[in-house]
């Protein structure tokens, strides 16, 4: 056969195999894609963050090589406390290893956290600044979570930071209504426990948070209840939480009596609500407490000099105090 | 009946290579015939670039001939199967330098088909026919050039094939080497064995072939037995040993007394420069 | 003596004395060597700690993160340039050094020496992979090990309730040597492979091993492009792109081989399970594509002349 009609017919037959072999490749490709196995292609905006030779790496298929090289500087950046680019460096990282929850856990903190005690702290900025990056720093955390929520809808642990996120008593005055936060809080840990992985403690978080937010008491109530049959879930703060929103359902429930059915002994059910009273900063609903408190006072025959109403309370949380210097 | 059937048979074998760049064909072998029955010794001779080295890969199915044809025991040179009977030593051959000896022949003992004890066996007979089995377990690389063209040898012979073809078997050895590849030659040549050899070195080929192909410049020239082809007709020699003088000059009376013959020449022959050499080194004590 | 050339047993056997001795031959060669040494080296090199913060919870799994990225990535590099480089190199030597005449004067067809070169540089290369992948196996394994101890310790000293400490404990095992890693790793191979055969095939219509290596390598990177071209051919119209990047993308989408469907490796180390299904298609693909690049190989091969 002639050298030029030899390469006619090799390269008919490299179009034909291409051709035979497309539908197969396109289907398992989507396949792969949609088990999650092949990663969709990366955004133009990644590919122009990252270099040359981390793009042939990624190109490679090792974009979880790409992602830890970007981690450890993350790191130095963290050190250096440059938090504009740890940002921005996780923004790259995710996108190159979007299934790794550990990236966006700490994506997240290092905003939430690290970047807000930062400002927090910051002197040489002005108090009006200091503020508005500090709570700036937070919600860029919580949008990053929420983020991650999307990509890994399944992962608990994930959703459960976001939940502790929420309802963190240092967090929740950047979010402006605390009604809507600790009902964000407690919904993101509902969809934890829903996805049938998290551990016990979710559920009983989840608990804390709607108990706080005014208008979901009963919902929080028939929680309680449901958590207080199991033993495992009588925790001091569950027991209190069932006492308070009993008392919320019905106002005119005898509260000492309830109190010490719940709680065993009036030393103890004594403890456990003077805690809870001087729990402000928290914003624990405290439906009944001062009742019962006042009668188990008198139970247990206290000095009205060291009454607990005579203690000083816990300031609730003033964001203006912080940044009042 | 299979003793007819040519060992060797080319017939009108044209070649053309494309040189690179210009348009004009070189044609490296035009209309070649080659007809070597069982059991002979074909030497082709010419001088380098001559088409020699291109008419045995013709035969060997390395190169598609241009035209004409090319068989090995009536199998057609371009199926696989013609090359079972046949076995081939390439000029100037580099071996897979990281084998031994031993390890040489199996592989390509393997590629042949053979495989264990009659592997084995064939391997350690052949070291002995070709005089390496002291060195049957050095590495090739730390052959000599002889022993690589004895070792060449003994690899083509491993599928034990009717036919030898030998590119250039003694091209740069050392007369001791060279004398030792004419032996086997003719060891092959006792056992009925065909072999096919080329080469340029006219005196080697003058004492193992007994038939001569001289090709030039792509064509066969002449071709014919050794003897017919070297014989000046017209003359006769006599050695004599011993001979004294009286004997001398009654020969020459002798000759002179018969009508048309005539003494050419009357001395001491000499003997070649190779047999100097073999007996000084060897120890030998031919003529 | 007429012996039997074209039965199956003996195309397997002359495939196989020729793929052992390619193997054996490119063993001995000193780069080879020294490129697997390299390699282990650097997969050895896990050994050590990183800086990097780790948080209390998930201490010391981004470790193990670490570790298996930075060897399937060592894995990755070498089995390619391994695969690539040893193919390049086979037949030019063989043409160079002469040897090919004295086995093609042999009764050996010219299928079984092309099959037997490639099986011989995937021999190679699935050893080195072997040795690559059982040291990175035993340094996770080890490493996995020290990481349990800790998290045991820490969730001691704060108290934790079993199963947290149970839930940890399942958590880090998944990121420790698991069997989806190995499928991984096989799919390095088969990636590897169809490199080796792509590499066979350019080797036989240009005789310069350079020239064999750079091309292999330069469809190696923009094969991974292939699955972008083929995917803008699928759905291109709707952009109102040209006839002409359509039949472009076309054209790449039809030559070039789809390695980002190899891309796996990165679906495991985040800690996917790769199931048995997925990489049995993907092997499936690898075999299509070197049993095609092998018998095109042989058909430029099959009249070469030397």
């Amino acid at each position: 056969m002639k050298p030029s009609l030899k390469i006619g017919v090799l390269t008919l037959a490299v179009l034909g195999f291409g051709a035979a072999r497309m539908p197969f490749e396109a289907n398992l490709s989507s396949e792969l894609r949609a088990a999650g196995l092949t990663p969709m292609p990366l955004e133009i905006g990644t590919r122009d963050k990252i270099d040359q030779t981390s793009s042939a790496v990624v190109l490679g298929g090792l974009r979880t090589l790409v992602a830890t090289f970007f981690n450890l500087r993350a790191f130095s950046f963290f050190q250096e406390q440059r938090w504009d680019d740890v940002a921005e460096t996780y923004r790259t990282i995710v996108d190159l290893a979007p299934r790794t929850r550990y990236y966006w856990e700490t994506g997240a903190w290092h905003s939430a956290y690290n970047a807000a005690s930062f400002y927090l702290n910051d002197s040489k900025l002005a108090p009006l600044r200091r503020r508005e990056a500090w709570r700036s720093s937070i919600i860029r955390g919580r949008a990053f979570l929420e983020r991650g929520i999307r990509n890994n809808p399944d992962d608990w642990n994930l959703l459960a930071y976001l939940g502790f996120m929420l309802s963190d008593a240092n967090k929740f005055p950047a979010f402006g209504d605390s009604d809507a936060t600790f009902s964000a809080a407690a919904d993101a840990y509902g969809k934890a426990v829903k996805t049938g992985k998290a551990l016990d403690f979710v559920q009983r978080a989840q608990l804390y948070s709607l108990a706080r937010v005014k208008g979901r008491e009963l919902e929080a109530l028939a929680l309680a209840r449901k958590l207080y049959a199991i033993r495992k879930n009588q925790t001091p703060t569950l027991k209190t939480l069932l006492f308070v929103l009993e008392a919320y359902e019905n106002p005119k429930l005898e509260m000492e009596k309830r109190a010490l059915e719940i709680f065993g002994t009036p030393e103890a059910s004594y403890d456990a609500l003077c805690s809870h009273w001087q729990r402000t900063r928290e914003r624990y609903p405290v439906h009944g407490v001062a009742e019962a408190l006042q009668a188990l006072e008198k139970t247990l025959k206290i000095d009205p000099k060291n009454s607990i109403f005579n203690q000083p309370l816990q300031s609730p949380t003033m964001t203006d105090d912080w940044f009042s210097k | 009946m299979d003793e007819l059937k040519p060992a060797v048979e080319i017939r009108n074998l044209v070649k053309d290579f494309k040189t690179s760049f210009r348009r004009q064909m070189l044609r490296a072998v035009d209309d070649v015939s080659i007809r070597i029955m069982p059991g002979e010794v074909y030497g082709l001779i010419g001088p380098n670039g001559s088409g020699k080295s291109t008419t045995m890969k013709a035969l060997l199915g390395l190169v598609a001939p241009t035209s004409g044809h090319c068989a090995i025991f009536g199998k057609d040179s371009l199926r696989v199967d013609s090359r079972n009977d046949v076995g081939f030593l390439p000029e100037n051959p580099y071996f897979y330098k990281h084998l031994s000896g031993a390890e040489t022949l199996r592989f390509y003992g393997k590629l042949c088909g053979l495989k264990g004890r009659v592997l084995e066996e064939r391997v350690t007979e052949l070291l002995g026919l070709v005089d390496l089995q002291g060195a049957r377990d050095r590495r090739l690389g730390g052959y000599s050039k002889g022993m690589l063209q004895r070792i060449g040898l003994a690899q083509a012979l491993v599928q034990d094939p009717k036919l030898v073809i030998l590119d250039e078997p003694t091209a740069g050895v050392d007369p001791v080497g060279s004398r030792q590849i004419r032996d086997l030659i003719l060891k092959l040549r006792e056992r009925g064995m065909t072999v096919f050899l080329c080469s340029h070195l006219l005196e080697q080929v003058q004492e193992v072939c007994d038939h001569v192909g001289i090709i030039f410049q792509g064509k066969m020239v002449r071709e014919g037995r050794l003897e017919d082809l070297i014989a000046i007709e017209d003359q006769t020699e006599i050695i004599l040993k011993d001979a004294s003088p009286e004997l001398v000059s009654s020969i020459h009376r002798l000759v002179e007394n018969s009508a048309g013959a005539s003494v050419v020449r009357v001395g001491k022959p000499r003997t070649t420069l190779e047999r100097l050499f073999l007996r000084e080194t060897l120890r030998e004590d031919k003529p | 003596m007429s012996r039997a050339i074209h039965s199956l047993s003996s195309h397997l056997s002359r495939i196989s004395v020729i793929a052992l001795h390619a193997f054996t031959q490119l063993v001995r060669m000193k780069v080879f060597y020294f490129l697997v040494v390299f390699a282990i080296i650097m997969i050895a090199s896990n050994f050590f700690d990183l800086p990097q913060h780790e948080g209390p919870e998930s201490m010391g799994l981004n470790v193990l993160r670490s570790i298996k990225s930075w060897s399937l990535g060592t894995m990755t590099l070498f089995s390619v340039v391994l695969a690539i480089v040893a193919t390049a190199l086979l037949l030019p030597k063989d043409v160079e050094d002469r040897t090919l005449y004295t086995i093609l004067a042999k009764p050996v067809p010219r299928l079984d020496y092309l099959a037997g070169k490639l099986l011989g540089v995937l021999m190679l290369v699935f050893v080195s992979l072997a040795l690559m992948n059982l040291l990175m196996t035993a340094v996770l394994h080890i490493r996995t090990g020290m990481v349990m101890e800790d998290q045991m310790q820490m969730a001691k000293t704060l108290g934790w309730p079993p199963d947290a400490i149970a839930a940890m404990k399942a958590e880090t095992l998944q990121q420790g040597p698991s069997w989806s890693l190995q499928g991984a790793v096989f799919a390095v191979f088969l990636r590897a492979s169809i490199m080796a055969s792509l590499a066979l095939l350019i080797s036989t219509f240009s005789s310069s091993t350079l020239f064999t290596t750079i091309v292999s390598f330069l469809i190696y990177f923009i094969g991974h492009f292939q699955a972008d071209a083929r995917d803008a051919y699928l759905q291109a119209g709707a952009a109102g792109e040209g006839v002409f990047a359509r039949l472009i993308s076309l054209l790449l989408s039809l030559v070039l081989p789809d390695f980002q469907l190899f891309n796996v490796i990165d679906a495991v180390i985040e800690g996917q399970a790769l199931p048995l299904m997925m990489l049995g298609k993907l092997t499936l693909i690898g075999l299509f594509y070197a049993v095609f690049f092998t018998f095109a190989s042989w058909f430029i091969f099959s009249e070469k002349e030397f």
